[in-house]
């Protein structure tokens, strides 16, 4: 479903991602561990097409510092150059990392721009199905995006990702910054979402104990390089990734 | 007096919401600055002029061409102007208002100014409200200044680009991911701005010639309207509307007309001394949370 072939991507001289391949297959919950600054945000970026968005306003004002090689190819269509709202239409969908929200906007209103490429009834449809995910929020519809706690807001964010009906959601450290509670809950939210849905999946995160057991295959990326991949058992038996990632 | 001055104080109120309705939609619903707007509604003006009395068009087909070719104007703004400077407020602003006074300027070199240069009434006559006269014209403006504001709420909450408008205005790059074309709404939502300039023109300018100077008068008035109400809320750019526009009126009445001017000036003043996110403007610090 989607692929990656030699991914490198510079900043001006930093290269942020050196060489870096990957598959994901139709159905599959695949993970990116790596530590801060490992390339993992780079990645959801070139995958979801932002980086192209920010290279393109580079360009429009004089610079030109961003670079890519490689590809990444979606259902064998190379998308490397492809306009983010195009990947969205195409049912690729990023939840960047720390919960992206629109702070002014009410939770249902929140929602409802997410759905803007999608019909109104397929709107309304996931937002039933979201507070089925998450019936605590189901009091707090009117209550301003911006005022929701931390844990709230991933969760809101999680929504607006999914009401844009993607058929693969990329999650860029889903669990950044929230608490025990919360992140348990947010796991089981998005293994609820792969059981109910089937949807496919890619997340990012720098600890990896909470989703290994949920994940079928997992990439574990420093300094922009792949150095390690196996199925979610595997890793979990991995002594170095239970040194570097295991926040023990 | 006072009934004059109540009545005139909510028709001149009206007045200044419409012209801050536009330069509110694009400036704080969806972020993007469009300091040509008075030039704009200037320009509107002589165009719908330049239609009905050089190449003898029906003043409603006029108008309604005047209203789309403005907002095409500020279609074109947007895509050889604004597009490269996006995000850069500072430049956004320069650029437009550099635009703005090249078309206004150049009216002035033609010299375009004196009584001739005036647009019809909607319909002629006046109606007694108590012991004032009002002309239809005013109550055009009225009635057409609230369907628009009430439209424009509507609008941004109700639909899928008005709901985009909304989301860019707050964070482009999460809008940008929930597949908004982010240009293309910025565009769209300059484009709408520029077309209810000429909107606002066509009502307002028949009350008087067109003159090159309320195109900047206009700027004015719009840029307090939303400095008042606090950027970002419809609901703001009519309170603070009605706060102005009797403000204007009562000065106008007991101090002179020729003090009417310096409200807008003196109440940015005081707004951005005292509460610089406006009457209704968000608490930014309080909602960003990491």
């Amino acid at each position: 479903m989607l692929e990656t072939a030699n991914l490198m991507v510079f900043y001006e001289n930093a290269l942020a991602l050196n060489d870096f391949s990957m598959s994901v297959q139709p159905g599959q919950v695949v993970a990116i561990i790596g530590s801060n600054s490992a390339g993992k945000t780079t990645l959801m970026n070139t995958l979801s097409g932002l980086i192209i968005d920010t290279k393109i306003k580079e360009q429009r004002k004089g610079g030109e510092r961003i670079t890519i090689y490689g590809s990444v190819k979606y259902d064998g269509e190379d998308i490397t150059e492809l306009y983010p709202n195009e990947r969205v239409k195409r049912g690729m969908v990023l939840c960047r990392e720390r919960h992206p929200i629109f702070p002014e906007s009410d939770l249902m209103e929140n929602l409802r721009i997410a759905g803007y490429l999608r019909k109104r009834s397929e709107v309304e449809e996931t937002i039933r199905y979201f507070f089925h995910l998450f019936p605590t929020l189901d009091r707090l519809r009117m209550r301003k995006a911006g005022f929701l706690s931390g844990g709230e807001q991933q969760m809101l964010a999680l929504g607006m990702a999914l009401a844009a009906k993607p058929r693969l959601l990329l999650l860029d450290e889903p669990l950044l910054g929230l608490s025990p509670i919360m992140q348990k809950s947010l796991v089981d939210a998005i293994r609820t979402i792969r059981e109910e849905t089937g949807l496919t999946i890619v997340i990012t995160e720098q600890f990896a104990r909470p989703i290994l057991p949920m994940i079928d295959h997992g990439y574990v990326i420093e300094n922009g390089m792949l150095t390690l991949e196996g199925s979610g058992a595997d890793l979990m038996d991995n002594p170095e990734v239970k040194a570097a990632y295991f926040g023990v | 007096m006072l009934e004059v001055t109540l009545i005139y104080g909510f028709i001149n109120s009206v007045i200044l919401a419409l012209i801050a309705l536009g330069f509110s939609l694009t400036f704080s619903i969806s972020g993007v600055s469009n300091f040509a707007y008075g030039a704009l509604f200037i320009l509107a003006g002589y165009m719908v002029w330049i239609f009905v009395n050089l190449l003898s068009i029906p003043f409603a087909v006029a108008a309604i061409l005047s209203v789309l070719l403005t907002a095409l104007l500020g279609a074109g703004l947007y895509r050889f102007v604004l597009l490269r400077l996006r995000g850069l407020v500072i430049s956004e602003v320069i650029a437009t208002f550099g635009v703005g006074l090249a078309i206004l300027e150049f009216f002035r070199y033609l010299g375009w100014t004196g009584f001739e240069y005036t647009l019809p009434v909607f319909t002629d006559g006046s109606v007694m409200i108590g012991n004032t006269y009002i002309d239809h014209q005013r109550l055009w403006i009225v009635g057409a200044g609230t369907s628009l504001a009430v439209g424009l709420y509507l609008f941004t909450h109700y639909t899928k680009v008005g709901l985009a408008f909304r989301g860019i205005a707050q964070d482009e790059r999460t809008a940008l991911t929930l597949g908004v074309n982010t240009d293309r709404i910025a565009g769209i939502s300059v484009a709408f701005g520029a077309g209810l300039a000429a909107t606002a023109a066509i009502l307002i300018l028949p009350r008087g010639t067109i003159a090159v100077n309320e195109g900047y008068d206009v700027l004015v008035n719009a840029l307090a309207v939303c400095i008042i109400g606090g950027l970002g809320s419809t609901a703001g750019v009519v309170a603070a509307s009605f706060m102005l526009g009797y403000a204007q009126m009562f000065t106008d009445s007991y101090l002179g007309p020729h003090w009417k001017m310096i409200v807008p000036l003196i109440a940015i003043l005081l707004i951005l001394a005292v509460r610089p996110s406006g009457l209704f403007g968000k608490q930014k610090e309080l909602e960003e949370r990491i």
